[in-house]
């Protein structure tokens, strides 16, 4: 099964945390007029770590 | 490295890879980016092939965020976790013999100023605990007593991470590891001290889990090596695989270990270099 990280796109609010905590370049890109992040989910290997600093649990590893 | 190298030569555009054109379009070459722009431009690392949730990996990707002058930065890698990622940078790199990494850049270094007097050319060495404190010590402390304006950065990972885990002089006392079931019987080598003593301008030691902290280290210390003379960043990055952590504790074991105090961070800087920082745009860059 893949896994990969999933944003809840209501609950973001464009912190960036997730953004200098995840270890796997370009996964994250950051929407600069919605204030969102994105994923990209074909680079994320979903180890969770984006999940644990997340401030609002916008964040979670789903398939 | 002039920035129009990376260019694509005209109707070569359609089979160039997809990576490489964003690296053109949206690449950090010639912009001052930082870790606070992360997302919005197109990363010097690609695709790397460590584990997941490695903290050497983080730490690399922060690193290659944090260089002030990405375009001119030469690389020095050595054996290890952290080469596998090199090729993977967009920047020059070498590698070369285990532990001879300081070595390389000395030569490298002297070498570039009688060829570019004129320009900054920064040369960073990278590698992990085992290429700088065990194999790899003598090449690093001679380049420290020489004063080679080079900054080099220890990935420190607490473990001979790609060969099994065995214990490195950097793992902490009594650790367990698979190639070290009775625990490591002499405490952690001191490399940041040491550091110190052997003539280092600056000297910090911090954590993937304080991205802006560890900007800041990296940035001064490539600073400082340009003007006045070596500096060492020592980065802690835990190892999931050999330390048996879940991907997703790694930072929690990090900034568990800097709560103990089993893995203080901090920083040294020299009056010469406080001197340089402080004209630097009053000490913040």
């Amino acid at each position: 099964m893949y896994v990969s990280a999933k944003v809840a796109t209501e609950k973001c609010i464009g912190c960036k945390i997730c953004l200098s905590t995840c270890p796997e370049p370009n996964v994250f890109v950051y929407i600069k007029e919605e204030k969102k992040v994105q994923i990209n989910e074909g680079r994320c290997k979903g180890c969770g770590l984006c999940v644990t600093v997340c401030p609002k649990q916008a964040l979670s590893i789903g398939s | 490295m002039n920035k129009g190298l990376v260019k694509i030569s005209p109707c070569f555009e359609d089979v160039m890879p997809q990576e490489y054109k964003e690296l053109v379009e949206k690449g950090s070459y010639g912009q001052d980016y930082g870790v606070a722009d992360l997302g919005s431009f197109k990363e010097l690392i690609e695709e790397h092939p460590l584990c997941a949730g490695c903290g050497l990996a983080l730490s690399m990707r922060l690193i290659l965020a944090s260089l002030p002058n990405p375009e001119s930065t030469i690389i020095v890698g050595s054996t290890g976790c952290s080469a596998l990622a090199f090729s993977q940078v967009a920047l020059h790199n070498i590698h070369s013999l285990f532990g001879n990494q300081n070595a390389v850049a000395t030569g490298l270094k002297r070498a570039l100023k009688l060829r570019f007097p004129d320009e900054i050319k920064d040369v960073v060495v990278i590698a992990g605990d085992g290429a700088t404190a065990d194999i790899g010590l003598d090449m690093v402390m001679q380049s420290w007593f020489r004063r080679e304006n080079i900054t080099t950065i220890m990935l420190d990972n607490e473990a001979y991470a790609n060969t099994g885990g065995q214990e490195s002089g950097m793992t902490a006392e009594k650790a367990v590891l698979n190639m070290a079931p009775k625990g490591k019987n002499f405490p952690k080598v001191n490399l940041a001290d040491v550091a110190q003593v052997a003539g280092c301008a600056y000297v910090a030691t911090c954590n993937p889990a304080k991205s802006r902290v560890l900007e800041k280290a990296v940035k001064r210390a490539i600073l400082a090596a340009r003007e006045i003379g070596p500096t060492y960043v020592q980065i802690y990055a835990p190892c999931p695989t050999n330390y048996k952590l879940k991907p997703d504790e790694v930072l929690a074991t990090v900034k568990n270990r800097e709560k103990e105090g089993t893995y203080p961070t901090g920083e040294f800087i020299s009056a010469k270099a406080q001197e340089l920082f402080e004209s630097l745009e009053g000490g913040s860059k």
